[in-house]
């Protein structure tokens, strides 16, 4: 009865695998450092939107403010590295755990909220968010934080050199963020979440604490994107509010899921894959000299795919899987 | 051996608006109970407070020997209390197989046994066939089927039915009928909301007749059906005169 389903689940991970394995061996190929730039971005806004997708495409809380844990995940391991000397590793983590504790004292009024008011909330906070660091002076304010990087290490988690080691460490994180959804997935959280999003009155006559669920869906998704911010600012070696908080990367996390499919396994994975490098590469070549062509082309694709594929570029999949099946 | 719902004295006041007043039902264990009335009557109103849907203005309501009055609608649920909704709230996006999966979770955090038990629902309500298939692509009956499957998985003690039976073909209602035959006799005690009168008629063991927020009447059903107050609730006072 249910070999299907565990076959399914099955094939998700081999491809998966396969996919990581063609990855990780890219750079045997790529030696341009400006496409390895662009690799290890699209391999963070992948993992990014994979954890956005879990608390707006699976359980359905559309957040635009998620560039407030983006920045919370950067700044705390900067603030904890540059004035107490603690190891960026656990900066992450701490970031990580600030992030997730603020995204459920956040969560506690806004879950009350419905729809647009829930959106238009997080894109808010956000911005509070932002000013706040813009005029805190101890954290470097507008100036932001510069990281002392001498040499390459990585105890300290700093390479001069190469961009390898942020590629395979952007790898593994978007390994992760995809991991924890696919487990998710088939798991009490999972079905819980589906549930709250296809109908929250209804999940709560089958016993599921909607409110409980929507926190624990931010607290896993505000965890893992601030594991991308510290990542971001171990990066880029400099931060500042804008530079890690600015609105764009609420929006850089949200339409890679929307457009390879909201609430999906693949979906996140796949709308990077084709966003992220058009992004940068109509940037490079057409952006410099005609001011904002590029982002003429990327609103047009934007406006294409949703008005061919509303369910997402995995659709394109999914659909001629469910014909096999039904035959 | 005390009843397995009970509600005392309850009101519900929606502004000025009284859906219920001073209503005090019991549902004894195993016993199918219809509860009836004309449109209008507060069958929904209570149906909801019983569900913990919304509390009681006034009054309080008692499960399994339990105050569970001031309880939300998820902790009834987990004391056993199943419900349908009168307009389908399926998991549009999920299969059916998953929809009853989310009751199963209830009682089995494990996935493993969760999926076997929704297989075993959809096996008990007829549904098996149509597992992999997204709710969305249901049919109306179906859909009515999916919910009450999606409420047994729970293993519920008390089975709320909103008007499950109410639009389908003479035909659909009689599997519907057997269904719910078939719900008491795996030992859950039933207690459904139903406009008509004819199917649930046979099918109860005991009818409650609610006009106008109040209880109008309550016996066997051929007794009720007789009442000349129930005649007149439904059918005007001229009626009622002749019977």
């Amino acid at each position: 009865m249910d070999k299907n389903f565990a076959a399914r689940r099955r094939r998700d991970l081999i491809i998966a695998a396969v996919l990581t394995a063609l990855a990780a061996s890219a750079p045997l190929f790529v030696k341009n450092v400006y496409i390895q730039n662009i690799l290890v971005l699209t391999l963070m806004y992948a993992a990014l939107s994979q954890s956005w997708n879990i608390l707006s495409g699976y359980c359905g809380q559309i957040s635009l403010g998620h560039a407030l844990y983006f920045g919370i995940g950067a700044y705390t391991t900067e603030l904890l590295f540059t004035k107490f000397g603690v190891l960026p590793w656990f900066g992450m983590l701490a970031g990580g755990g600030i992030a997730a504790v603020i995204a459920m004292g956040l969560g506690y009024p806004f879950f009350r909220l419905r729809g647009h008011y829930f959106v238009i909330a997080t894109i808010v906070i956000a911005e509070i968010g932002l000013l706040l660091f813009q005029n805190w002076e101890w954290a470097g304010a507008a100036l932001g934080i510069t990281i002392d990087v001498r040499g390459d290490s990585w105890l300290k988690f700093q390479f001069m050199r190469s961009k390898l080691p942020y590629f395979y460490f952007a790898l593994a994180l978007c390994c992760l963020a995809w991991f924890v959804t696919w487990w998710l997935e088939d798991s009490k959280w999972g079905f819980w979440w589906r549930a709250v999003k296809d109908n929250p009155e209804a999940a709560e006559s089958l016993g599921v604490v909607v409110f409980n669920s929507k926190m624990g869906a931010a607290a896993v998704s505000a965890f893992l994107v601030a594991i991308g911010g510290a990542f971001y600012a171990q990066f880029l070696a400099y931060i500042d509010p804008e530079s890690v908080m600015g609105f764009q990367f609420s929006l850089l996390m949200a339409l890679p899921a929307v457009l390879g499919g909201i609430g999906t396994l693949w979906g996140p994975v796949l709308g990077a894959a084709i966003l992220i490098p058009m992004t940068e590469l109509t940037r490079s070549y057409i952006g410099g000299s005609g001011r904002g062509v590029d982002l003429i082309v990327y609103g047009t694709l934007i406006v294409a795919i949703s008005l061919a594929l509303p369910q997402g570029l995995v659709s394109l999949f999914a659909r001629s899987k469910a014909k096999g099946a039904t035959r | 051996m005390t009843a397995l719902l009970e509600t005392r004295g309850v009101w519900q006041r929606f502004g000025g608006l009284v859906a219920n007043s001073d209503v005090s039902i019991s549902v004894g264990r195993g016993e199918i109970v219809g509860l009836i009335g004309p449109n209008g009557a507060g069958k929904s109103t209570l149906f909801n407070l019983i569900a913990g849907v919304l509390p009681p203005t006034q009054g309080s309501i008692w499960f399994d020997g339990q105050d569970v009055t001031n309880l939300p609608a998820a902790e009834r649920c987990q004391r056993g209390v199943g419900r349908t909704f009168q307009v389908v709230k399926s998991f549009e996006t999920m299969t059916v197989v998953d929809n009853v999966i989310v009751g199963a979770l209830v009682r089995n955090t494990v996935m493993r046994v969760a999926r076997r038990k929704a297989y075993e629902v959809l096996e008990f309500t007829g549904l098996a066939a149509r597992a992999d298939v997204l709710a969305s692509d249901l049919v109306p009956a179906e859909k009515r089927r999916l919910e009450v499957a999606r409420a047994l998985a729970t293993e519920p003690k008390l089975l709320l039915l909103d008007e499950v039976l109410t639009g389908l073909t003479p035909t659909e209602a009689q599997t519907g009928v057997a269904l719910v035959r078939k719900v008491r006799d795996a030992g859950i005690t039933v207690l459904m909301v139903e406009h008509v009168m004819e199917i649930v008629m046979p099918l109860v063991d005991r009818a409650i007749v609610l006009d106008l927020g109040k209880v109008l009447v309550e016996g066997k059903p051929a007794d009720v059906v007789r009442d000349p107050k129930v005649i007149k609730a439904y059918l005007g006072d001229r009626h009622a005169v002749g019977a």
